[in-house]
């Protein structure tokens, strides 16, 4: 059914994101993050990184490498430079991508004219973005993240590594020029310290503007972000899936649980957290004794319902692969794309979800209470779960998983509630019945 | 300090307030008794979107526009309040909107910006207001920070938007286009009522400083959007969105057209997404004939009128990715149009009450029935799951919305009744109670015609189909309102003039607009 239809079709233009800022302005984490989300959304990105390309002949350089006045390194440098660049359009050439970021300082105007130039010929839209910075407390947490992760200081000294690092950024420094009047005709987005002014010209297209503002809605301060199911719930317990139905005792047990259970996975003392439910009973019940106890505000969104299964709604997997079992197996095929009939499909979810991504990247601590399907898709955001997998990941039910974003990735924990309950894990191929939860908490077989 | 930035400030452009054409957030503005919040995206008990706050958006130099912020938001013309205290052919004081007023002046002036700021704060404390837009020039830093510090004493945040324009291309364009729609221009010469206008703005502001208080919430939109500079001390929620709202801005003369979904095989179920009928293949090949033929008319009529500049727009379509539409832009599609299929554009889902007689749903639903006549916008039908209501279905609209602003081609929504309702809601800026009533009989594509006022639409008939099919979709849930009165044609702007084409059914009288008031006179305070 779903797969007679036309395919999605993208947009024809091919934007080259081309970041612009001296060393240690967050660039790489921005254009990490901005690659994350493209992909999730489902449009084809990927990061050429510069300082990359100059490693395969320089791995460890010093400062004086970085100098303008070293030509032999300015010379290896600009060569790098255009094998990022070579490759870029050869990948854009493949018709592999429509996203990609160029990642490195793009520090002086003749730099950005030459990327300018080479894309514009090549038919891609330039998007520049500048970092800019003078908050000397972000500028260090930077170069502290940079000194223990970047390959170029890997088993050296971290303290002969920050001066190092500090006299490559004084290097960049002399030559360094930002985007002004002369470059008003680009595309190009400013942001000064993490989007406290942001300077935004020339935007012409529907993507672009959703990029940027996603890059505007990017914070650094820390925080952790909460996911649970709602507790087991009626239908659960039958094996049917959507509805509306209450939790069931045990579910309950969870709700009462679930208090105790934020607390053992750690919150910051005089933290604000905010809670998000969907709009069905199930998760309101489960987030009622949270809420109640610990007076955190609530919010509830439609956008956090669970996945809506059209015609199947309330059937059991079993009467599903009975009642429709082209449909059946054409879901196993491809689960991601596939659509409920008169329903959605997780594609679908992860659209409707995108307010909601763009809300998490603004706030800061935050517990969401919701269904399996939204909870994978969310969960994917964070951990870079690509779509293959992402609608066959287990989630189960009663566990608290707190993901906590860092610089570099986001790290994950779960808190297990000691509550049994229902597996609603089903593996390809199987229209397996909901197997009771192992009560000593072992993952179950695939 | 960036030379961008002071490049700007320094340069002495005339001011020009870009007249917009649609001022209030129609979609959100709810009936007093509503039962559910306005908010957006979420519900809350207050009715307001508690992780924002209220807000007052400042204008500074344009005129304000607050279209689909998905709140309760109101709009105070400072120059309606001028005008309401200083009668109609009493002479203002000469020096009123001078900087260096004389003592009396400057008395009145505070005595009517005070009754402005005290409404403003009735609306959003008592009112569940959220956003209230205060409209006037504001061309002082002081002033502003005053203002500023006045409604933080109030707990309300403030974000002060700024339009300023140095391109003489588009000063031009925009006064041309103002000078052809706006009323006080009607028996004028072109000319004349252009050097009129430019005088005007520049004599009504003798004094003028550009944004740049670093310790206020602000955004400078320049040349119409070309370039937005954000400052940002402490934006909540809603401000993004106004951001990334007027990111989206542009004004071109696009056309946008909506017709309805060919009829399918099984066409009262809504979980079923069942195949055209062979009416509806018929229908689909009518629709596409008819509009490619306007088209083509228009274009012939351009070019008879010796419009040599005349290029034609490309057309896209949208369709949802419920078949009936999909197969609806099969023709289209066939002839190299390209069609892109939205998920955010599925229907309303009627729940429990698919597949059932208005006679049978009133037996069994009394109570739901009720709830729906009060507030047919927000009412969703039992089976919280998946039914929705037209606040859900816009809340779900919105990126879409935010696309079509985007977009450069002119567009055709094949879609179901009730998205087309939504969407024709917000581009003619109709009552959010009225929207659930409005009709598209499906022999009618609907033309939207952007205007610097006001969004004109208009309705092309498609010949020889088939009377069975031309009513509202039988699958569409429909409840009648009993009918109270005479229907009363909308007034006021942002809604089409009398017998233009808003596809209104008889039996409910639409609830009078909020009053809006356009000026023409720029208020400097």
């Amino acid at each position: 059914m779903a797969s007679s239809l036309p395919p999605i079709q993208s947009d024809d233009s091919k934007i080259c994101v081309v970041m612009v800022g001296l060393p240690a302005r967050g660039k790489s984490l921005i254009a990490g993050k901005a690659m994350r989300y493209l992909a999730w959304v489902g449009i084809p990105a990927r990061v050429f990184n510069v300082g990359s390309y100059r490693r395969n002949n320089t791995p460890q350089p010093q400062a004086t490498f970085f100098d303008p006045h070293n030509e032999e390194g300015e010379r290896m440098r600009r060569a790098a430079a255009e094998g990022a660049l070579s490759d870029m359009l050869a990948w854009f050439q493949a018709g592999k991508g429509t996203v990609a970021i160029l990642d490195a300082t793009n520090s002086t105007k003749e730099r950005r004219k030459w990327i300018h130039e080479q894309c514009t010929a090549a038919n891609i839209e330039t998007l520049f973005v500048e970092s800019i910075c003078d908050d000397e407390d972000l500028i260090m947490t930077n170069i502290l993240e940079v000194k223990t992760t970047s390959p170029d200081y890997k088993g050296q000294d971290p303290e002969l590594a920050a001066l190092d690092f500090r006299k490559r950024i004084r290097n960049y420094e002399k030559v360094y020029e930002t985007i002004d009047d002369g470059e008003k005709k680009y595309t190009y987005v400013k942001l000064i310290n993490v989007g406290s002014t942001v300077i935004i010209n020339q935007i012409k297209d529907y993507l672009s503007s959703r990029l940027v503002y996603y890059i505007q809605n990017l914070h650094i301060k820390p925080r952790s972000i909460w996911l649970s199911r709602h507790g087991e719930s009626e239908y659960n317990l039958t094996g049917r899936i959507g509805g509306d139905s209450n939790i069931s005792e045990r579910g309950e047990a969870y709700a009462s649980a679930l208090p105790e259970l934020m607390r053992k996975s750690g919150i910051p003392e005089n933290t604000k957290i905010v809670i998000w439910t969907s709009t069905l009973r199930r998760t309101i019940q489960t987030a009622r004794h949270l809420k109640a106890e610990t007076s955190f505000e609530k919010l509830e969104w439609k956008a956090l319902d669970e996945l809506d299964s059209g015609v199947c709604d309330g059937l059991t997997y079993e009467q599903i692969a009975e009642k429709y079992p082209e449909d059946f197996a054409a879901r196993d095929e491809d689960k991601y794309n596939y659509r409920y009939r008169g329903g959605e499909s997780y594609r679908d979810v992860v659209i409707r979800l995108e307010p909601i991504i763009m809300e998490l990247e603004r706030s800061e601590n935050v517990v969401i209470v919701t269904h399996q399907a939204v909870l994978r898709c969310i969960y994917s955001y964070f951990m870079n779960v690509p779509q293959e997998k992402s609608p066959w990941m287990e989630v189960p039910l009663h566990t608290l998983i707190k993901l906590t974003p860092r610089a570099y990735g986001t790290e994950e924990q779960r808190f297990k509630a000691d509550i049994p309950a229902v597996s609603t894990w089903r593996g390809k191929g199987t229209s397996a019945k909901h197997q009771d939860f192992p009560a000593d908490g072992n993952e179950q077989q695939k | 300090m960036d030379t961008l930035l002071t490049a700007e400030i320094v340069a002495s452009s005339p001011q020009f307030r870009r007249k917009s054409s649609i001022f209030v957030d129609a979609i959100h503005d709810l009936p007093e008794k509503a039962d559910l919040a306005p908010a957006q995206l979420y519900s809350t008990e207050s009715g307001r979107l508690f992780h924002s706050g209220r807000i007052v958006i400042i204008t500074v130099g344009l005129p304000a526009r607050g279209k689909t912020l998905g709140v309760k938001t109101r709009i105070f013309h400072l120059g309606d309040y001028r005008r309401a205290t200083i009668p109609f052919g009493e002479d203002m004081p000469d020096d009123y909107f001078y900087v260096n007023a004389t003592a009396s002046s400057v008395l009145l002036r505070q005595k009517i910006v005070r009754k402005c700021r005290e409404d403003i704060y009735h609306f959003l404390n008592h009112e569940n207001g959220q956003i209230a837009i205060y409209d006037a020039v504001n061309p002082l830093a002081s002033g502003r920070r005053s203002l500023a510090k006045e409604f933080a004493k109030h707990d309300i945040e403030t974000l002060f938007i700024e339009s300023r324009c140095d391109d003489e291309r588009i000063i031009e364009e925009n006064v041309r286009r103002v000078k052809i729609s706006s009323p006080d221009y009607v028996s004028w010469n072109p000319e004349d009522a252009i050097k009129h206008y430019l005088n005007r703005i520049s004599s009504r502001i003798p004094q003028f400083q550009s944004m740049e208080e670093k310790d206020l919430n602000y955004i400078k939109m320049i040349n119409a959007g070309e370039r937005l500079i954000v400052n940002n001390r402490s934006f909540g929620y809603l401000s993004n969105r106004i951001v990334f709202y007027l990111l989206n801005l542009h004004i071109k003369s696009r056309r946008t057209y909506f017709a309805r979904a060919g009829v399918s095989v099984d066409a009262d179920s809504y979980k079923s997404d069942v195949s055209l009928s062979e009416k509806g293949e018929d229908y689909a090949k009518k629709m596409t004939e008819c509009l490619l033929a306007h088209r083509e008319a228009e274009k012939q009529a351009m070019v008879a009128q010796g419009d040599t500049g005349y290029e034609p727009r490309s057309l896209k379509v949208w369709t949802s990715t419920r078949r009936r539409t999909v197969e609806t832009a099969r023709y289209l599609h066939e002839k190299g149009y390209k069609v892109r299929q939205r998920s955010q554009m599925s229907q309303l889902n009627p729940g429990v009450c698919e597949k059932m007689s208005e006679r049978r749903i009133r037996a069994e639903y009394p109570d739901e029935v009720s709830k729906h006549e009060l507030d047919p916008y927000h009412h969703r039908y039992p089976r919280a799951e998946a039914s929705t209501s037209y606040h859900d279905l816009a809340v779900r609209l919105e990126p879409i919305i935010l696309e079509l602003e985007r977009e450069q081609n002119d567009l055709l929504i094949i879609a179901h009744e009730s998205v087309l309702r939504v969407l024709y809601g917000y581009l003619m800026a109709c009552n959010a109670a009225d929207i659930p009533f409005l009709e598209f009989p499906r022999d009618e594509i609907i033309e939207i015609i952007p205007e610097s006022y006001q969004n004109e639409a208009q309705r092309i008939h498609i010949p020889n189909l088939p009377e069975e099919i031309i009513p509202a979709s039988p699958e569409d849930l429909k409840i009648p309102v009993p009918a109270s009165g005479v229907v009363s044609p909308m007034q006021g702007l942002g809604t089409p003039a009398d017998g233009l084409a808003t596809p209104q059914s008889g039996t409910r009288t639409p609830r009078e607009p909020e009053r809006i008031s356009q000026q023409h006179v720029e208020d400097v305070v």
